[in-house]
């Protein structure tokens, strides 16, 4: 006569299963209000479940009452949760669709060759040098003759030059911001000259007319041909790692004696060969070397007193290696798909 | 320049591989681009013997030879002009492949069966002579394979020689430079001329009229010799450094130059007029014709060789068809001479005629070399046309050249370096590429410099020497730093990342295009009465002129976007513009920045339809950029120009004008071949940005006290502009008005025609006190008389 207890608690499980099944689905404050009323209302399904206590054995009594109490404190709190969030979003919650694309904001980017010319110019900085900046159509005396290039000289073949006129040209190098500053400052000077360059190449793969250059410009007293191979190691190790090791080979260049072209080892194989190296271990980089005295003339220092040394480089050559671009015409075309890559 | 390695060896001993010789040098300053072996394109050739030859009856050129290639005669048809009986040439046999895939097989050739091919030099690659069979020395061992017969073959040095080394623009020279690096010595073989003793004056005498021009004409005479090809050894070498073989005589002269660096010039002598030459300047519009058949107009600056009638030679740079050495030849006048290197260049460049006596000349060659490279010469030639060598050596030399001293420091050279040499090494590396080292008191050591390296003057120059030659690798690199006055950063430069940085953020992709551009593209964009910074030799029409404004390269990158169907795009980008004034020669270069809108704003999206860029985006763009960098108000004022009238505007700020923005006309969008006419675009002289940007940041204290907000909605005149407006509000104010905004403008039903609504908010404050009401409203009533009066405003509501 009296019921088994386990089918009472059987009754109360199902009760509870099917009132967070309907929760579950509530969608407004309506639905929720409609299911308070349910289960939790004087005459809800909740209450009614008390009436079974009587049920059962007098013994069994305590424990199918503490069940329903926590029954009907888990359906109020579940319920008074369900409340807060309907606060929370102050409206109904429908399905929300987080995956939505969110709203496009326009993203924007700097130049890759740009990218490279500012790590270069942090390093510099970084080391103590200040940037320089001139115009791009120079005097043939500061692009040229200051720098030990006189007119008629087959050391001009080394560059093919824009003439604008006689006295104006593109500049060939930044170097002609080294005169300039020479001629403006006294030394100490430890300077850097970012910028664009123009030489008379027809575009191919490794050609441009338009290419960008940083120079560097050091004059003290005692400045050394080892400090120069010094401050091109530490660029070159602070650009590709410490790793990097640096060889000079002997060269010429009018404004400087003894003049050297540098290389790096090869930062894809190591130094071990490969096709980028074209298997020597070394990827040449650009012109050094210790300013010629000759040019202390042309600026009015005193070569007996001061000496100093001058580097460049190619920004093209050092972000084509850097991104792996084996095309120098692809950074003047500002391909949109290409642009988005950096 | 090309050397080999057995031509090098004839000069210097060494074991070096060619590798091992091609690493050296390119770490001695002497840069090798290429080592290669001389290929040999040729199979199954073997040395045989013309035993009998007679003419093939029916066709004249044709000889019926019988070859004997050790053991067996083969029947050999052949069309070369010296098939005689009794020549060894080499035979490709039947199967063999020769250059360019040649394959030889046995034959019939009209009538006759020919059982292989006897060759010319061209045929087996060795060289570009293809008129006769290559003629082997009478001893070659008949049979043997043509490839053993002639040995290993020679390997090739292409070396970048830098402008300041004509010294080794020579086999000797760089043959020095291997024995300065592997401490043997040079050997240069003493020469013996035998000539037939006579007065040389009753044959040539030499009269130098321009004595700055040339510093020394040396020549010789002989007869009796015989023009015929070279040999073989001689035309091999010239092939492999790129020297064309022409005859015995030319070839020589050619192969000493190549050996020595001397350029030499042989004339016919029967074909100069008055036993004399003369070296005189050219008159202006002298016309010559030099022996690549090119006539030459001549100004007062070129030097000419002369005979006692006529030019003969254009100095220095190449020999005249008039005078050049002829098939019948039997007497010539050989020239050894020094020109002055700056005006050899200059003729060279003028007459756009470089050749490889020119390139010598004008980086100058070693004045007290010319006797030595003629009586090479003269020597070869007697060995390989015959003849006599008659009377003395002319040698005109009236301002001697003498070897440069110079005293060196040696504490000097080792603080330039960085190193610490001792006085002993320096003269030992000194004196290792011939260099006279005398040690003088203490720390000096005097060095007497051959005239061969006119690039020493100085004491940096034998620095650079020292440096080359104990190696660069084994200076230490000075990784301290070197401690100067700090530096101050250059605001300028900070200013433009600044710059490129805030627009990047807004959005725009920096571009990076070319500054050189097509004439076409830049006339929109002069300023007024401005011409072309234009270049005297372009690469192209379409790289011809300077561009003269940013907006050119933006619009150049739509366009090349646009042409791979890319619609959309913000870009911008920092760069030098340039323009000539009116009448003015000097040009003016500013840097500028610009940036363009195309396309959409927003695609299409789940939240909302595509939509194309207008005015307004590109105002946001211009006054979030000027607030950035601290430039809070600006006027406008319409710009015209490369914008439509109505959507552009100038920007002036402190009443100058920075700039301009706006939409770009179709007229401008057609040049660039732009389809659609949604561009915006704006510009700025970036130096003017600069001038005006914020330069100190100064903390201003925020109100204490509660700001207070007042809506104010007009109705006005539909053209009252919206910048007059705010204006008047500013005006009429007072003090605590701190803030306006437009928040609504609306034209339509709502209001009467004629008219508009403009809203804005106001917001007072006042940095003493709470404001009341009753201020407020005097305020605005105040605002709203003097708007009234200012433009018949009246209050919509309140």
């Amino acid at each position: 006569m009296a019921e088994n207890l386990e089918t009472i608690i059987s009754v109360i499980a199902e009760t509870e299963k099917a009132f967070f099944y309907r929760l579950s689905n509530a969608a407004t404050r309506d639905d929720l209000e409609e299911i308070r009323i349910e289960y939790l209302s004087r005459k809800g399904k909740v209450q009614s479940l008390f009436s079974l206590i009587g049920k059962v054995d007098g013994a069994d009594r305590p424990k199918i009452g503490a069940e329903l109490n926590r029954v009907k404190k888990a359906v109020q709190d579940a319920i008074d949760e369900k409340q807060k969030s309907f606060q929370r979003t102050g409206k109904a919650i429908e399905f929300f669709d987080p995956t939505l694309p969110g709203r496009t904001v326009s993203v924007g980017s700097l130049h890759p060759l740009m990218q490279v010319m500012d790590e270069v110019k942090q390093i510099f900085v970084g080391m103590g040098f200040r940037i320089e900046e001139g115009d791009e159509i120079e005097t043939d005396y500061h692009n040229f003759e200051a720098l030990n290039i006189p007119k008629h000289h087959p050391s001009r073949d080394m560059q093919d030059t824009f003439y604008l006129s006689d006295e104006y040209v593109l500049r060939t190098h930044t170097s002609p911001v080294q005169i300039h500053t020479m001629e403006d400052q006294k030394p100490p000077i430890r300077m850097i000259a970012p910028g664009r360059c123009f030489r008379k190449d027809t575009p191919d793969a490794t050609h441009s007319p338009t290419f960008h250059q940083v120079e560097g410009l050091c004059v003290d007293r005692g400045v050394s041909f080892a400090d120069l191979k010094g401050v091109v190691l530490a660029f070159a190790q602070k650009l590709f790692g410490k790793d990097v090791k640096v060889r000079f080979r002997p060269s010429f260049f009018p404004f400087t004696e003894p003049s050297a072209e540098y290389d790096f080892s090869c930062i894809f194989c190591k130094g071990q060969g490969c096709r980028v190296c074209k298997d020597t271990g070394w990827l040449e980089i650009s012109g050094a070397g210790m300013v010629d005295p000759a040019v202390f003339g042309f600026v009015d220092y005193n070569a007996d007193v001061y000496s100093g040394y001058a580097f460049g480089m190619g920004i093209e050559r050092i972000a084509m290696l850097k991104y792996q671009v084996n095309d120098i015409r692809i950074f003047y075309e500002n391909d949109l798909r290409f642009l988005k890559q950096f | 320049m090309k050397v080999t390695l057995n031509w090098l060896k004839e000069f210097v001993d060494f074991s070096l591989s060619a590798t091992q010789v091609a690493d050296a040098l390119t770490m001695a300053g002497l840069e090798v681009e290429e080592v290669y072996t001389l290929e040999r394109n040729f199979s199954r050739v073997v040395v045989g013997k013309i035993v009998k030859s007679q003419k093939h009856p029916d066709a004249d050129h044709l000889s019926l030879c019988q070859v004997d290639v050790g053991g067996n005669i083969l029947p050999i048809v052949c069309g070369a002009p010296n098939a005689y009986e009794g020549l060894k040439a080499p035979l490709a046999l039947d199967g063999s492949v020769l250059l360019n895939d040649l394959k030889v097989e046995t034959r019939k050739i009209r009538g006759f069966e020919s059982q292989g091919m006897l060759c010319s030099e061209a045929e087996l690659g060795l060289s570009e002579r293809s008129e006769q069979l290559m003629e082997l020395a009478a001893d070659a061992e008949v049979g043997k394979e043509l490839g053993q017969y002639l040995g290993e073959p020679d390997s090739v040095f292409d070396i970048n020689v830098t402008p300041n080394r004509p010294d080794c623009l020579s086999v000797i020279g760089i043959a020095r430079e291997i024995a300065a690096m592997t401490g043997s010595s040079l050997k240069k073989p003493e020469l013996n001329i035998a000539a037939i003793p006579d007065a040389i004056e009753k044959y040539m005498t030499v009269d130098i009229q321009a004595e700055e021009r040339c510093f020394r004409y040396s020549g010789r005479y002989l007869r009796d010799i015989t023009i015929k090809p070279a040999p073989f050894w001689m035309a091999l070498r010239l092939h492999a450094v790129g020297i064309r073989s022409i005859n015995n005589v030319v070839d020589v002269t050619n192969y000493v130059m190549m050996e020595v660096g001397q350029p030499l010039h042989a004339f016919d002598y029967r074909l100069l007029e008055g036993k004399k030459v003369i070296v005189r300047t050219a008159e202006a519009g002298e016309r010559f014709t030099t022996l690549d058949g090119q006539e030459h107009e001549l100004d007062q600056d070129s030097l000419l060789i002369c005979d006692g009638v006529k030019p003969v030679a254009l100095a220095g740079v190449m020999g005249g068809l008039n005078s050049e050495v002829q098939p019948d030849t039997n007497t010539i006048f050989l020239e050894s001479a020094y020109f002055e290197p700056t005006n050899i260049r200059r003729t060279a460049k003028r007459l756009d005629l470089s050749t490889e006596s020119s390139r010598r000349f004008e980086r100058g060659i070693d004045p007290n070399g010319t006797i030595y490279a003629m009586n090479r010469a003269a020597s070869l030639i007697v060995d390989l046309a015959g003849g006599h060598v008659v009377g003395d050596a002319i040698d005109n030399y009236p301002q001697k050249v003498t070897p440069v001293e110079i005293d060196l420091s040696v504490h000097q050279s080792n603080v330039w370096l960085g190193v610490s040499l001792k006085k002993e090494q320096i003269a030992e590396i000194l004196s290792s590429i011939e260099l006279s080292v005398e040690q003088k008191n203490g720390d000096t050591l005097r060095a007497i410099v051959p005239t061969f390296r006119p690039d020493l003057t100085r004491p940096i120059d034998l620095v650079e020497e020292i440096a080359r030659l104990y190696g660069y690798d084994n200076v230490e690199p000075n990784v301290a730093p070197r401690i100067n006055q700090l530096q101050e950063a250059n605001p300028r430069v900070l200013f433009r990342d600044s710059v490129r940085q805030t627009v990047s953020g807004m959005g725009f992709r920096e571009t990076c295009n070319l500054s050189l551009i097509h004439k076409k593209f830049g006339h929109e964009f002069l300023p007024q009465k401005a011409g072309f910074v234009e270049l005297l030799n372009p690469l192209s029409e379409d790289l011809s002129v300077f561009r003269p404004n940013m907006i050119i390269s933006l619009l150049t990158s739509v366009a090349y976007n646009r042409n791979r169907q890319m619609h959309d795009m913000r870009l911008f980008e920092i760069g030098n513009v340039a323009w000539k004034e009116d009448g003015q020669s000097v040009k003016t270069e500013k840097t500028q920045i610009a940036g363009i809108l195309a396309g959409h704003r927003q695609g299409n999206a789940w939240y909302g339809k595509a939509k194309e860029f207008d005015f307004y985006d590109i105002k946001g763009v211009v006054e979030g950029l000027l607030a950035k960098i601290g430039i809070e108000k600006f006027e406008q004022e319409s710009a015209h120009d490369v914008f439509w009238d109505a959507e552009s505007s100038k920007v002036i700020v402190d009443g100058k004008s920075c700039g301009a923005f706006g939409k770009i006309t179709d007229d401008v969008l057609t040049l660039f071949k732009i389809k659609t006419n949604d561009l915006f675009a704006f510009y700025f002289d970036f130096d003017k940005l600069f001038e005006n940007r914020r330069k100190e940041k100064i903390y201003n204290p925020v109100p204490r006290f509660p700001s207070v907000p007042f809506d104010l909605a007009l109705l006005i005149d539909v053209n009252v502009s919206a910048g007059s407006l705010e204006k008047e509000i500013w005006k009429s104010g007072g003090e605590n008005l701190v803030d306006v905004h437009l928040f609504d403008y609306y034209k339509g039903e709502q209001v009467e025609a004629g008219k508009k609504s403009v809203a804005f908010s106001l917001t007072f404050s006042s940095k003493e006190r709470t404001l009341s009401d009753d201020e407020i409203e005097n305020v605005i009533d105040q605002i709203l008389a003097h708007l009234s009066g200012q433009f018949g405003a009246q209050l919509r509501d309140r």
